[in-house]
């Protein structure tokens, strides 16, 4: 074969080998990388879960991002589509809103997992300072946008915590917090915000939530471990994110107790500490058979080495749930228990 | 001219003092410049340094049924917290797949927590006073030690910082950069080539000149808005993949490789040229059998600079999503990955001060990589090229 | 979409085409090739080589049938309209065959395939050339056209005079939540380029003394052994990550200006300007430096001995007659490191902070456009939302401010060229 047809004859293979690569990397029906999305506060458990799992089994590892829970949601419910994701992890339960979206984006069939507690803290860096005490209502001026004064609605003009009580710190109000993405962000504003101002005839008997934009509130992002940076480095700062950052980073951090209580795993599982809530996630059933990860994922997730009183994720400061519960969880995950509105009313 | 010699010379003395002080100042510049990147070179070797060691523990493993059910017990319990979860993770599928060792105890070298590898480094740790006995008694045994982190080089990353690597971002990369490569040195020879050699000398060319020269100085954040919007939002490519990230970095290099490309042409002497022009070639023949091989170098060259500048750049891939977490690379184009960049980026906002060291050693592997990379065009341009 | 579309038994029907069409190209080459030396063979002479008629066969073979199957998987892409793929690459390959007859038939004495050839050579070399122009089309349309999106739903006035940043709340709504949310989301952008500004001009007052000094030591003092030692010095400078930048910043510089800072009495935040500044200082320094010294390098001697023959000496003949006729060049060297100071992002990612903060104290933590848009685009990843479009506002103001600062510079330069006859700049 001579020169020239040979180098036309190495040409068009290569051609045809890139042609090929682009096509025999296309997806096909089936997706062997599962996709899971949503909460910043449930990220380092997941990352955990989905490290175990591409380590200890033949599934190629998921793929996680923390979109925060109303980010993921939002992705979640896009529809029911292969591209779209199929677990989506959520530090607070999934909103009426949401689930109707779902419903509407032809998202019917999903299932719910409670993988455990808890609890929403305002810390601060521990160097220097002493333990805090604070009610949520003082936390609610601090932080709201609006604040009654001489029984009208007024810009809020508290520029220290000493302001709003003279017990209180002589510091300036400058707060860490997540970003309108976040479950964190929306348990806040409903159990502190919202609980503090119902009963305020100022604001009309109803809860308010809007947080102030004038600087005394920063929003970090969906990334925890910033905040955590942040009040290490600004120390007159705090900061809000959930138990298992405080956990990972006690020698260094200090929480306030709220309303006398301190923010430990007993009384945030019993429901004494006053900001505590459920981490969950929720599984597309509706991919059951184009993603054969899920499933095997998901009953890992439940399983008693991870979310078990001994279990790996209590070590990450995951509050776990009582044992009747898990059971409950894991029965209905193997059912694949639809979720229904009536559940979330 | 009423000055006496006398002042004259003081003021000459003057002067030349001055022009002296200026040569002292502008050394002085250089001298700064150097001492910037020697200080910050060395400030990252002495973070980085940490993170090639790893404590490891030599330990008993007894493999039995129990072991096998509940990996936890295969450690004596006084040694069990020092070493790393990833260890017992893989037991049980280690003794599916190795039968023979059930019933068997073996002493080998494991990997050790995280804790233990900060005491052991020096570094604050969290390990409890009991335990730091613990680890001196075994240091002091022989049985705990620092050793050369090879796991540094052979995994993908990690939520435990003691099995933390930066193999799976290596390979994102090395995968980004084949996508990269292969859709902008042929485009970018191509045009090159055009406007060098074929041309003709109109507005058009003009434009298409000027708009190379901007598309060099756009910030490559922009970039990646490109490729958000167009591939991902568009062409719907998957987001994170190495496809999507060696196209947006394509474009973000093809300006250099272009750039370079035309000054290696230019270099080439037209008596060449004009010499194949002579004997009768088509201008195709000779760009094709003359100028091109001469050039080839030079080529070379800058596409091996234009390579290392993106082997460098985070922005534009942060916009694509490639900073998921990636314990465990996969070969192909549209599987989520991640570039070492980005790992280093990543590994910084860990909070886990055990990163800090994980991230200043990646920034001394991908440093080493462009090191190399740019030695190697410097050393092709010395060897092959040829002064006309 | 297309990537979603394909199955496995795709790949089956792609090497079948591969396959057809390296075929039907090796026997087009073999058979023309053939019957141009069967032709030449007879004594006519042919305008051209038998080679490069089987060339030109190959060419009429493969080339439409690959034009057809692009446009068609163009069209699929783009339109989603319904061409079974097999149909597609079926008529190519038909339209592979025609073609082969066709080119077959060429073979003819008067014909010049050479030429033929080489100018579909020469027009496959200017697509490559479009291909940089749509990328700027692409940058433009994406950029713009997501703008003006935005610009639909705030007010572009707002966007540029306004001084709060909080585009928060503009996620609930765009997620269907809207009556969650409380006050709504304001996009006032000053705050973020003051910020920019600021740690832009931290990073000038660095580089430009330290980058021109070094030029002028380098070009006018130093030995060539120093010379030749500087320059890699300056490279590896420049050829420094970012992000490595970036973690410099952060973990070795800000703790620094936070305690000289402290020396002094100062409270500085741990997500001061000054850190990012000084360390993209360090960074343009290369730039400012390489482009100065080509630049006064370029100042013809006769400027200079002319001044020495005077009789003054070197440090003034450098401050009053090269630094001034270089000026231009220098100038223009400062606008684009100013325009790349401007567009980075990973070293204020990693070093400055996250809120949008109007002051005049580098001491403080501000946020910058570069960092605005990366947090607006990594979260909510939804297209639409007016947080998203958001960034590609920022996005287009940034475009347009580093093209005008482009533009002035190459402006500056071709006048220093014009004005002293230099051709290498």
């Amino acid at each position: 074969m001579n020169r020239i047809l040979k180098s036309r004859v190495l040409k068009t293979t290569a051609l045809a080998a890139a042609v090929m690569s682009v096509a025999g990397v296309a997806q096909a029906q089936e997706r062997q990388q599962l996709r899971i999305v949503g909460s910043s506060t449930v990220y380092p458990f997941a990352s955990y879960v989905v490290e175990e799992f591409g380590a200890t089994t033949d599934y190629q590892t998921p793929v996680i991002e923390s979109t925060g829970s109303g980010g993921g949601l939002k992705l979640f419910c896009e529809g029911p589509g292969i591209d779209t994701p199929d677990i989506t992890n959520a530090s607070r339960r999934i909103k009426i809103s949401e689930f109707k979206r779902c419903q509407e984006n032809g998202v019917t069939d999903i299932t719910e997992a409670k993988i455990g507690y808890d609890g929403i803290v305002l810390a601060e860096a521990s160097e220097g300072h002493e333990q805090l005490n604070l009610t949520r209502k003082q936390i609610f001026l601090a932080l709201a946008a609006k604040v009654p004064q001489n029984g009208k609605l007024v810009d809020n003009p508290y520029e220290k915590w000493s302001d709003i009580d003279p017990s209180l710190p002589d510091r300036e109000i400058e707060v860490y917090g997540p970003p309108t993405t976040s479950g964190t962000r929306d348990a806040f504003e409903e159990l502190v915000m919202e609980h503090a101002s119902e009963n305020m005839k100022a604001y009309g008997g109803e809860g308010y939530t809007d947080i102030r934009q004038d600087g005394a509130y920063i929003d970090a992002g969906e990334n925890d471990n910033l905040i955590v940076q942040r009040i290490q480095e600004n120390t007159t700062a705090f900061g809000i994110f959930g138990y298992s950052f405080l956990e990972e980073n006690q020698d260094i951090l200090m929480a306030a107790s709220i309303g006398g209580v301190e923010p430990k795993p007993e009384a945030i599982g019993s429901g004494k500490y006053p900001v505590a809530r459920s981490l969950f996630f929720y599984v597309k059933n509706q991919h059951a058979d184009s993603v054969p990860a899920m499933y095997p994922y998901a009953n890992l997730f439940l399983s008693e080495k991870m979310i078990g009183p001994m279990g790996y994720l209590k070590g990450l400061g995951l509050i776990p749930l009582p044992e009747k519960l898990r059971e409950e969880q894991r029965e209905d995950l193997a059912n694949r228990e639809t979720l229904k509105l009536s559940d979330l009313k | 001219m009423s000055q006496s010699f006398e002042e004259i010379s003081a003021q000459l003395k003057k002067r030349h003092r001055r022009s002296a002080r200026m040569k002292w100042m502008t050394m002085g510049a250089l001298i700064l410049a150097a001492v910037f990147l020697v200080f910050f070179i060395s400030d990252m070797v002495v973070r980085g340094w940490p993170a090639f060691q790893q404590a490891q523990i030599k330990v008993d493993i007894t493999y039995n049924e129990q072991s096998k059910e509940i990996p936890l017990a295969a450690v004596n319990e006084t040694v069990r917290p020092l070493v790393s979860r990833g260890v017992f993770r893989t037991l049980p599928q280690r003794m599916e797949s190795n039968p023979e060792l059930m019933g068997t105890t073996k002493t080998q070298w494991v990997i050790a927590d995280s804790p233990v590898d900060q005491y052991l480094q020096g570094n604050k740790s969290e390990l409890s006073a009991e335990a730091r006995e613990v680890v001196d008694r075994l240091v002091r045994q022989g049985r705990a030690e620092l050793k050369f982190n090879t796991r540094f080089f052979t995994a993908g990353d990690s939520k435990m910082p003691e099995l933390a690597g930066i193999a799976a971002a290596a390979i994102g990369t090395l995968m980004t950069m084949l996508v990269t490569m292969s859709v902008c040195f042929p485009i970018g020879v191509m045009t090159a080539v055009y406007l060098e050699e074929f041309a003709p000398d109109n507005k058009l060319t003009q434009i298409v000149e000027i708009n190379i020269n901007n598309l060099a100085a756009v910030p490559s954040i922009l970039f990646g808005l490109l490729g958000l919007a167009i591939y991902i939002g568009f062409f719907g490519v998957p987001r994170s993949s190495p496809l999507v990230g060696g196209l947006t970095l394509a474009l973000m290099t093809l300006p250099v490789i272009i750039i370079s490309t035309r000054a290696a042409l230019r270099s080439v002497p037209d008596s060449i040229r004009h010499a194949a022009f002579g004997v009768g070639c088509s201008r195709w023949q000779v760009v094709r059998d003359h100028v091109l091989p001469v050039s080839l170098p030079g080529i070379l060259t800058g596409s091996i600079i234009g390579l290392a500048q993106a082997m460098g750049e985070t922005a534009p891939l942060i916009l694509v999503g490639m900073v998921a977490f990636i314990p465990e690379a996969s070969m192909t184009l549209t599987d989520a990955s991640t570039v070492m960049p980005a790992q280093i980026f990543t590994w910084a906002s860990e909070p886990d001060s055990a990163f800090a060291e994980k991230t200043a050693g990646g920034i001394l592997v991908l440093l080493a990589v462009l090191i190399f990379l740019n030695a190697l065009a410097v050393w092709l341009r010395n060897k092959f090229e040829r002064r006309w | 979409m297309f990537f979603r579309e394909i199955d496995m038994s795709t790949n089956i029907v792609f090497l079948l085409f591969c396959a057809g069409l390296v075929g039907l190209g090796g026997v087009a080459f073999v058979l023309s090739r053939a019957k141009a030396t069967r032709v030449r063979a007879t004594g006519t002479s042919m305008y051209a080589q038998p080679d490069q008629y089987g060339w030109f066969a190959v060419l009429t073979t493969a080339g439409p049938a690959l034009l057809i199957s692009a446009l068609g998987a163009f069209v699929l892409l783009l339109m989603g309209a319904d061409i079974p793929l097999l149909y597609l690459l079926a008529a190519s390959l038909v339209i592979a065959a025609i073609g082969l007859v066709l080119g077959l038939n060429q073979v003819r004495p008067d014909f010049h395939a050479r030429r033929a050839i080489e100018s579909v050579i020469r027009k496959l070399l200017a697509a490559a050339a479009a291909i940089s122009i749509l990328t700027t089309l692409g940058i433009l349309i994406s950029i713009v056209g997501e703008a003006l999106r935005f610009f639909q739903l705030h007010s572009f006035w707002d966007f540029i005079t306004g001084t709060t940043w909080n585009p928060g709340a503009s996620f609930l709504s765009s997620a269907g939540r809207g009556e969650d949310g409380g006050s709504a989301a304001q996009f006032g952008s000053v705050p973020l380029f003051a910020g920019t500004f600021m740690i832009t001009l931290i990073a000038m007052l660095v580089a430009i003394p330290v980058g021109l000094g070094a030029a002028v030591y380098m070009v006018e003092f130093a030995p060539a052994r120093v010379r030749q030692a500087a320059k890699p010095v300056l490279e590896v400078l420049a050829g420094i990550p970012t992000v490595v930048y970036g973690v410099f910043a952060a973990l070795t510089v800000a703790p620094l200006v936070v305690d000289i800072a402290g020396l002094f009495g100062l409270e500085a935040s741990y997500s001061n300007a000054l850190a990012p500044g000084l360390v993209m200082g360090i960074m343009i320094i290369p730039f400012i430096s390489s482009l100065s010294d080509d630049v006064i390098n370029s100042v013809p001697s006769s400027l200079r001995e002319g001044a020495l023959a005077l009789g003054i000496t070197k440090g003034e003949m450098v401050r009053n007659v090269v630094v001034p006729a270089a000026a231009p060049g220098i100038i223009s060297a400062s606008l684009l490191a100013v325009s790349r100071a401007l567009g980075e992002t990973m070293i204020v990612v990693m070093a400055a902070g996250m809120r949008p903060n109007l002051t005049a104290n580098p001491l403080e933590d501000m946020t910058t456009v570069t960092v605005s848009i990366v947090a607006a685009l990594t979260g909510d990843q939804e297209f639409g939302s007016a947080q998203t479009l958001s960034a590609f506002a920022l996005g287009l103001v940034l475009f347009i401010v580093t093209l005008t600062l482009n533009i002035v510079s190459v402006i500056m330069i071709r006048r220093f060229r014009e004005k002293y006859r230099v051709n290498n700049l």
